[in-house]
């Protein structure tokens, strides 16, 4: 299993010098008491209603049918590419893309790819595709279907992201064509059925990486405004602002913090020897190291929101209403320990792809001071983000006396997972 | 969907069409004439060094019977005025010797080496108690350890003179040779700290599958030379990711992995079979 950390890659970013790391815990804790003092005290952020639209010849071109077109047909020739490979290629990640595609441009991609344009796997999901050309297939409407469980929320998509990372970092071998094809398998089974029974709406709720794609593009500069289905700019702010709480939503970004989390400790020698020497199994204590990280995280998120519920009294949904406040957060830890592998294995999968056996991977964008800065700086940022989304929430939420009372729980809530999230990159 | 590495559907071997094929042949067929025509003939000076080993050409001095123990015959010449050598060896800093022939009544002719024995020419071989070890075209050789090692090792060595026609010259019907001993090449540690020893030393062994000592993190510096000694109580593979170093571990055995750490970065060397993390080197 860290052998193939990430299911690639052979090279993982230096551990964090200690001086990096208290300067972003430092930069952290002022930047949150800064906040308390001096933020507004009315609510500034009005979600889906803000934005300035793009011009109208660049909306017809993103909404044009063929454009839809396209990036569907993009996307399932991508997934068939990647499958054949799988299937017919050799059983080597250093020379079938297939992997490289997965882990690399599909799963880390897609942080980048949402955080400028959106929600884009709603574009390319391949059995977003297969249903409808089902659908036009058998003549029904894709949209028809019993209606999707309003108490399920996005618990579908939490367990299916659980699932991933359960792969990509704990499964015994997460790069070979035989355990990427069982995945996707399962996962085309359990979508397409569920899209025939609910209709196409299913995969807004229940497809792992439609949800990871659609809460990181709650931080896109670019969005829909759903008054008038303009495509507009809009501050990041709005975009998360707008973040629906549907039930679920906690447990999806407690695994999103949880998995990368894990992720970052799962590479520390002493985890490393504690997994390898367990009588359980290495597979079984991995799993049980993964759970804890999900849970740990969720239970400081439980145990702050008891604590706001203690402050204000009346709120009836503390648990959902800060969950927005989170996704930056978790984008931080996304990019601190993942932007290495996007940048050199990404480019080598497409050399695999392009026909080179085992190419070098490229030479490293950054020097080891500039990576480490970048993921200081990735965290922190995350951190700032976070609470000013949820300085804005709680002024909003709260009567004025109570407003700064009652974000203290969560202050301290981010301020733990920041420091967590520096010092698991010193580990 | 074009891939070259997909693999190939086995049992059809590319054939290439019947003119193809007619011209093949013929080029095959005027090549193997060619050539005969070329190699078949007596050695000449001019013949491409040492691919040529006829016995006996030319007409220096009287070849006798008697062989050098390897195959090669005598060639016996008068004493005045024929070849001579003696042969020192000493150790190297870094790795094996450094042997130096001093000959008289001799040149090293590897320009012409398989053509006819000339006097007073050719080259020298080098045994190792009996097993040869190398030819030598110089008065300069280095012995690398690692050719003691495959010639079964031992500690003499023996240097003797042969013609272009790798026939040996003999005088007295005793071959033209020299003898030196090699001493241990683990010469004196002050004669070896000018060389680059490895910087970071890291023994580890793996018995039942458990590491010891617990895998842990080593700071190296950039550019510094690393080894690693390992030990596994079963049959294995040791391999350094990011540097892709490879090395087979016998069971049992300790097994040195030796290499220069000039890229920075976090870096796992592990056991392939038992998929066993052995240690983590932080190279900044």
């Amino acid at each position: 299993m860290s052998v193939l950390a990430h299911g690639i890659g052979a090279q993982h970013d230096l551990p964090l010098s200690p001086f990096y790391a208290f300067a972003g815990a430092f930069a952290a804790l002022f930047v949150s008491f800064l906040a308390l003092g001096l933020l507004w005290s009315a609510s500034r952020f009005r979600g889906d209603r803000a934005g300035r639209p793009l011009p109208s010849a660049l909306q017809r071109l993103a909404d044009a049918r063929p454009t839809r077109i396209a990036l569907r047909a993009l996307g399932l020739a991508a997934a068939l590419y990647v499958t054949l490979n799988l299937l017919l290629g050799p059983d080597d990640p250093d020379r079938n893309p297939g992997p490289g595609a997965v882990y690399v441009l599909l799963w880390v991609g897609l942080v980048p790819a949402s955080l400028l344009l959106g929600p884009v796997w709603r574009l390319l999901n391949p059995l977003r595709t297969v249903h409808l050309l089902g659908c036009r297939a058998l003549g029904r409407d894709p949209a028809a279907g019993r209606p999707f469980p309003v108490r399920l929320g996005l618990w579908p998509a939490a367990a299916g992201l659980l699932a991933f990372t359960w792969l990509e970092l704990v499964a015994p071998d997460p790069a070979s064509a035989t355990a990427l094809l069982l995945f996707l398998s399962l996962h085309t089974a359990v979508h397409l059925a569920g899209a025939a029974r609910h209709g196409a709406g299913w995969f807004d709720r229940a497809d792992a990486f439609e949800v990871y794609s659609g809460l990181l593009a709650r931080l896109s500069p670019l969005g829909r405004r759903p008054a008038d289905r303009r495509l507009v700019l809009r501050s990041p702010f709005n975009g998360l602002d707008a973040t629906p709480q549907p039930p679920g939503l906690v447990a999806t970004v407690c695994v999103m913090l949880g998995s990368t989390a894990y992720d970052g400790f799962s590479d520390s020698p002493s985890w490393i020897t504690t997994v390898q020497t367990s009588p359980l199994g290495r597979t079984t204590a991995a799993t049980l190291g993964l759970l804890g990280a999900v849970a740990l995280v969720a239970a400081l998120y439980a145990l702050c929101t008891g604590a706001v519920r203690l402050i204000s009294g009346q709120l009836s949904h503390p648990l959902t209403a800060f969950a927005h406040s989170l996704v930056p957060i978790a984008l931080g830890y996304l990019v601190a320990h993942y932007f290495t592998l996007f940048v050199t294995e990404g480019p080598r999968t497409v050399m695999v792809a392009s026909g080179t056996d085992n190419p070098a991977p490229p030479e490293p964008l950054l020097g080891p001071g500039g990576v480490a800065t970048l993921q200081v700086a990735a965290i922190v940022l995350g951190h700032v983000l976070g609470v000013i989304a949820a300085h804005d929430r709680s002024v909003r939420l709260f009567p004025p006396g109570r407003a700064v009372a009652g974000q203290l729980p969560l202050l301290v809530l981010m301020i733990t997972y920041t420091i967590g999230g520096l010092s698991l990159l010193i580990a | 969907m074009k891939r070259s590495s997909t693999p190939s559907r086995p049992g059809r071997p590319l054939r290439p069409t019947r003119p193809v094929a007619a011209a093949v042949t013929v080029l095959t067929a005027g090549a193997l004439v060619f050539g005969a025509s070329a190699c078949g003939g007596r050695a000449t000076t001019h013949h491409k060094p040492g691919t040529s080993h006829e016995q006996a050409g030319g007409s220096v001095g009287r070849l006798l019977a008697a062989d050098d123990g390897s195959g090669n015959r005598l060639r016996q010449v008068d004493a005045e005025g024929a070849p001579a050598v003696t042969v020192a060896v000493r150790p190297d800093s870094e790795d094996g010797w450094n042997v130096h022939l001093s000959v008289r009544n001799f040149r090293f002719t590897p320009d012409s080496v398989g053509g006819a024995a000339l006097p007073g020419r050719g080259h020298a071989r080098l045994f190792l108690d009996g097993h040869p070890l190398a030819r030598v075209y110089g008065s300069w050789f280095h012995l690398p350890a690692s050719l003691v090692r495959a010639a079964g090792g031992g500690t003499g060595l023996t240097a003797r003179l042969y013609a272009d026609d790798h026939t040996a010259w003999a005088v007295n019907s005793t071959p033209v040779q020299a003898t030196a001993s090699l001493s241990a090449p683990s010469a004196p540690e002050e004669s070896r700290s000018a060389t680059p020893r490895p910087d970071t030393t890291l023994e580890i062994v793996v018995s039942h599958g458990k590491v010891s000592p617990d895998p842990g993190r080593t700071e190296i510096e950039k550019g510094r030379t690393v080894e690693l000694r390992v030990r596994s109580d079963r049959a294995d593979t040791l391999h350094v990711h990011g540097y892709d170093k490879e090395a087979r571990l016998p069971a049992g055995k300790t097994v040195t992995l030796t290499f220069t750490a000039d890229r920075s970065g976090l870096f796992e060397a592990e056991t392939h079979e038992s998929d066993l993390l052995l240690t983590q080197l932080v190279v900044r």
